[in-house]
């Protein structure tokens, strides 16, 4: 029992010979106001009021939570106000009853079906990428290609100054750490060499796909996601237009072209940041231009450029793929956009690696 | 009363007691869920007064209308629950946000009034996860969450099959006789309103005034109120 002035909410339970737990309440019971503790165990509970103040939807509220396992606890001696309150909570029939609760092996299995269904969905839609850029080419796909030179600017111009930018300190990083053990063996001039080849080859395409993930991805997934959520890709498949074929194949084919010219572009930018370092110490602008020119073979540069291309393919489809399949809501807008930069970075470092099995196999 | 700026219906005058449902009915774009706005304090009206609550909205403080704000309840047409939050998480964020009871208290509350709108097995789903009439209930729990004097009902049967409109009707009834909470509706589902309005607002888009304040059934005879009958008559029979 707790009971402390009269003004405040109190509860008090009397326990009969036959078990049956009285349960009296009195006070004035407000929300924000300190409300009693009481616990009882029984089959049978009544409860009375006693000196019941004002009470707004807390008193409901807490008898509501303390009665829920009683099966018909006796409310006849309360105001006719309050029983209803407290009934209404108890009688309102759930029509659409959610799922119960899962077991540990019920929610693995249905996150292993969500995992299978999920790379089903991804694989679909590249499926209708290809296919759209194959009926696109036959001319029988209806793509808004009004978008292509906007999208050419967003995912391209508009990158350059953070593409400079991250190119350029890549490749002075690159001298930094070469020079440091190149010197040891006296062999500065080699760095260069370490210089163009890692930029040509690999940093410049990776470095422009991972920035293009970070921007473009995310603004794809951001733009479709909210076109789901205002119901347009329903809206342009109600007109019989694909959205794949509408929204994705310009972004894709934008970003596609863009992040080579890109990667050619952090490439030169980087080998211009390792040469500001070269060239601070013993080497002459002269003598580092004519390693790094030596030491990037066309095959590597090829190379690069052929990744650029899978690379910015892969950006574009990651956020195009998550925009598409986002949830209906602003926070499965916000979940598109991030998943679809995880994606995007996580498949280009996959293709990165596969790409130097295929070129090591091949001597490339 | 207007829209941006712009007088898009004049003449509107009404009283309403404690306890009554009032549903305020027209054609689309006649501007009713503009009037809800004003009448709330959502909104100013471009000329005229909006007393609610013994309280003139259009001439109090920013701080004077959050806290009348606070004393009424909305149902938007579309929900508008917290997409990031779960069902229960949006019905105790204004029980957390304004009375700071303790967190127990606050869960019991939320539960509480969950429950009442039947959703009490779906407390931790994230609206995305539920459908549409259960949306409606849930954003109706979260109307109620601060006991709320008025209740304003933008179209509640809006989106919803005609069982369900049927069964949230039903509540909005219950709700009124448990609370005795007084509720201004928007609505153009003539059933719905023969059901649960005790009085109707009949606005018209040609006049761009407020024809008729009467009960619903009046607007069944062809008597006062010629427009109503013919909107009455042709939704009724839709």
């Amino acid at each position: 029992m707790s009971q402390t002035s009269p003004s405040q909410a109190w509860a008090r339970t009397e326990v009969s010979a036959d078990g049956a737990v009285l349960l009296t309440i009195g006070g004035a019971w407000k929300s924000g106001s300190a409300l009693p503790e009481v616990a009882f165990r029984a089959d049978r509970v009544a409860v009375r009021t006693e000196g019941l103040e004002d009470f707004d939807s807390c008193l409901p509220a807490w008898l509501h939570a303390h009665l829920r396992s009683i099966r018909s606890p006796d409310l006849s001696s309360l105001p006719l106000r309050l029983q209803s309150l407290v009934r209404m909570a108890e009688t309102v029939a759930v029509t659409e009853t959610a799922n119960a609760e899962a077991g540990l092996l019920e929610n693995l299995g249905a996150w292993g079906a969500e995992s299978g269904s999920s790379w089903g969905r991804a694989l679909e839609h590249i499926g209708h990428t290809a296919l759209g850029f194959l009926r696109a080419g036959l001319g029988r796909a209806r793509v808004n290609w009004n978008e292509l030179p906007l999208q050419m600017q967003t995912a391209g111009v508009d990158a350059l100054p953070i593409v400079a930018l991250l190119g350029f300190l890549t490749g002075l990083i690159m001298a930094y750490v070469g020079l440091i053990q190149l010197k040891q063996v006296g062999a500065t001039v080699y760095v260069a060499n370490l210089v163009a080849l890692a930029m040509a080859r690999e940093m410049g395409a990776l470095m422009t796909g991972v920035i293009a993930c970070g921007r473009t991805s995310t603004a794809f997934a951001s733009q479709l996601g909210s076109m789901n959520l205002s119901q347009e890709s329903d809206a342009l498949r109600a007109l019989g237009i694909n959205p794949v074929e509408f929204l994705a194949l310009p972004r894709i084919l934008a970003v596609s072209l863009m992040v080579p010219l890109l990667s050619v572009f952090a490439t030169f930018v980087g080998v211009l940041g390792g040469m500001v370092v070269a060239c601070s110490g013993d080497l002459s602008v002269d003598q580092y231009v004519t390693q790094a020119v030596k030491a990037v073979s066309w095959k590597s540069f090829v190379a690069g450029f052929i990744k650029s291309v899978v690379f910015g393919f892969i950006a574009a489809w990651a956020g195009c793929y998550r925009g598409h399949v986002a949830r209906r809501s602003a926070l499965g807008v916000g979940e598109a956009a991030t998943s679809a930069a995880v994606l995007g970075i996580t498949l280009i470092v996959i293709a990165d690696a596969v790409f130097a099995v295929i070129f090591n196999l091949y001597d490339i | 009363m207007g829209h941006g700026g712009k007088a898009i219906m004049s003449g509107i005058t009404f009283a309403l007691k404690p306890g009554r449902i009032l549903a305020v009915v027209g054609p689309s774009g006649c501007g009713k869920s503009t009037l809800m706005r004003a009448l709330s304090g959502l909104d100013d009206p471009v000329s005229g007064s909006s007393r609610l609550l013994g309280r003139d909205l259009t001439s109090v403080s920013t701080e004077e209308r959050e806290q009348a704000l606070r004393r009424l309840g909305f149902l938007f047409q579309g929900s508008a629950l917290f997409s990031s939050l779960t069902l229960r998480e949006n019905v105790e964020l204004p029980i957390r946000e304004f009375l700071s009871p303790p967190r127990r208290e606050q869960r019991q509350l939320a539960e509480y009034k969950l429950s009442l709108v039947g959703l009490a097995d779906a407390m931790d789903k994230l609206p995305s996860e539920i459908s549409g009439g259960m949306a409606k209930r849930a954003a109706l729990a979260r109307a109620l969450a601060l006991d709320p004097e008025v209740l304003f009902l933008d179209e509640p049967g809006a989106g919803l099959d005609p069982l369900t409109a049927a069964r949230m009707d039903e509540l909005i009834l219950r709700v009124r006789e448990a609370f005795g909470t007084t509720i201004v509706m928007v609505s153009h589902e003539v059933p719905s309103i023969l059901r649960t309005a005790d009085f109707c607002v009949y606005l018209d888009t040609e006049t761009g005034r407020m024809e008729a304040y009467a009960p619903p059934r009046d607007f069944l005879s062809l008597g006062a109120h010629p427009r109503a009958y013919a909107f009455f008559q042709q939704n009724h029979r839709n």
